[in-house]
């Protein structure tokens, strides 16, 4: 389970969230949906650790989320990753990497972490690319690489930003659907995005977020007007969906 | 017997000095940061100022001065989230201009400027072979240790922290290694030879390769075979040792270019 009580976070003075309460337990998909600027990224970063947390809590599994994350891994997928695009890395090297904390300082892979790997590469359906340069992928392919050491790190958690940024259509559904089933075998997932026909579909839990929380409650509750105060003038697109 | 021994410690401290920075080369090259190898070659002036000015070992106070220089560029960029390049400018002014200032207090010193952008192979000592030869295996057992954590550190900072993959102390060694390397380095080589080694045979080894193990291995052969090529030419040619190996390593540039990866 994770909980966040009073989360306040700043940057130069300016209010990027303000007073944070939610609780996601553990099992749920949930997506984090809000307009460009509403904070949803920063919020996954400061339940990674990636960003300092200076005001309130964050737990995981009832500990303070620094003292969680010693010793445990969320799995991440960036909307972006950061890479040279000639950087001589295979997919099974990347996939590789979520178990490389898990390894004494020092220590090398051995068969078993490799096969762990093409497990995972397996899941996520890109074996046939373990042995491909990274910048050769398509978006989509790398996603699933991405995905996929994701999964190898054996994390309860799941955290997405935007996922399908860089996937094209019938791509989107069925990284969805790769999701979902993740989630019936009990991961808990929590996915930023903006495509709300799909969100609709798959998730269960529904995040509506613009600096402050506007609602974090099971899809089927989710109001119009609940929407239309977290995105204002995108309301358009989601009276389509909703 | 004289100019035998010589001449056999300018050819190793030609050789040790590519292997030892070859090593750390594709590193350098993938982490975008060549310019930190010239930027602590010349930070190093401000060490040699104080060497001079204080009238301590030349070489200890400026190893000493370039690692805790080296820290602090690493710190300051970690602790107040400083992009690493604006970091290392900062510091490589400061470390000039204090040099300089240092230089011109001790007026009774002429600095050898030519030596120290050029260095001279032929002044290489027993003690500087010693040194070149611990750094080399240093550099590699480092490397070959730490290999996996210096590959995501390498390919991506932040998502090797969220695998929590120990970066920091790793990086920290890197860093002062990278120091100690270029210290040791420039007296030999030179800050021109120095920036040189610290990219042209790892830029030469990716463009045969697309594995980083491999590129390592490619950019030590590399290495070996300029400092053997360059020590010949210049003992023929009666020419500049840093300098001919310099060229050769930019002609098998261009060469490599040639080949169907480059």
């Amino acid at each position: 389970m994770i909980q966040i009580k009073n989360l306040q976070y700043k940057i130069n003075g300016k209010i990027i969230l303000e007073d944070i309460f939610l609780e996601l337990a553990d099992g749920e998909f949930a997506a984090i949906i809000g307009p460009n600027g509403a904070g949803k990224s920063t919020l996954i970063k400061l339940i990674l650790g990636l960003l300092e947390l200076k005001e309130g809590s964050i737990l995981i599994d009832g500990v303070e989320h620094y003292n969680w994350l010693k010793n445990n891994t969320i799995g991440y997928l960036p909307q972006y990753e950061d890479f040279d695009n000639a950087f001589p890395a295979t997919a099974l090297d990347i996939v590789l990497m979520g178990l490389a904390g898990k390894l004494p300082l020092g220590a090398h892979f051995n068969k078993n972490h490799k096969q762990k790997a093409m497990t995972a590469l397996e899941q996520t359906g890109v074996t046939h690319l373990a042995k491909e340069l990274i910048g050769k992928l398509s978006g989509g392919e790398f996603q699933r690489v991405l995905l996929a050491r994701a999964l190898v790190s054996e994390s309860k958690y799941l955290i997405l930003d935007e996922p399908e940024a860089s996937l094209d259509r019938p791509s989107v559904d069925s990284f969805f659907v790769l999701l979902k089933e993740l989630n019936s075998e009990g991961k808990t997932i929590i996915t930023i995005s903006h495509d709300l026909t799909t969100l609709s579909k798959y998730c269960s839990f529904l995040v509506c977020l613009n600096r402050r929380l506007h609602c974090h409650n099971h899809t089927e509750l989710i109001d119009a007007d609940v929407i239309h105060k977290t995105f204002g003038d995108s309301l358009r697109i989601i009276e389509k969906d909703y | 017997m004289f100019s035998f021994s010589f001449l056999v410690y300018a050819f190793l401290g030609a050789l040790l000095s590519g292997i030892s920075l070859a090593v750390f080369a594709p590193f350098v090259t993938l982490r975008r940061i060549s310019y930190l190898g010239e930027a602590l070659s010349h930070i190093a002036f401000a060490g040699i100022a104080i060497a001079i000015l204080t009238g301590l070992n030349l070489t200890v106070i400026t190893l000493i001065f370039v690692m805790l220089i080296a820290l602090g560029i690493t710190l300051l960029a970690k602790r107040h989230n400083i992009q690493e390049s604006n970091t290392i400018t900062i510091f490589l002014s400061l470390s000039m201009a204090l040099g300089i200032i240092l230089i011109s207090i001790s007026k009774n010193y002429s600095f050898d400027l030519s030596s120290y952008l050029f260095g001279n192979v032929l002044l290489v000592t027993k003690s500087e072979v010693i040194s070149l030869v611990v750094l080399s295996i240093l550099n590699i057992a480092f490397v070959c240790f730490f290999y996996k954590e210096l590959f995501y550190l390498t390919y991506n900072p932040v998502m090797a922290k969220v695998y929590r993959i120990r970066t920091d102390l790793v990086n920290l060694i890197f860093m002062l290694l990278l120091a100690a390397n270029i210290v040791i380095n420039v007296k030999s080589a030179g800050i021109i030879l120095v920036t040189a080694q610290l990219i042209l045979p790892a830029v030469i080894a990716f463009n045969f390769v697309h594995q980083l193990s491999k590129a390592i291995l490619i950019s030590i052969l590399v290495a070996i075979f300029s400092a053997f090529i360059g020590f010949y030419f210049s003992f023929q040619l009666n020419l500049p040792t840093g300098a001919c190996i310099v060229v050769f390593e930019a002609i098998l540039y261009f060469i490599s270019l040639l080949c169907p990866d480059g």
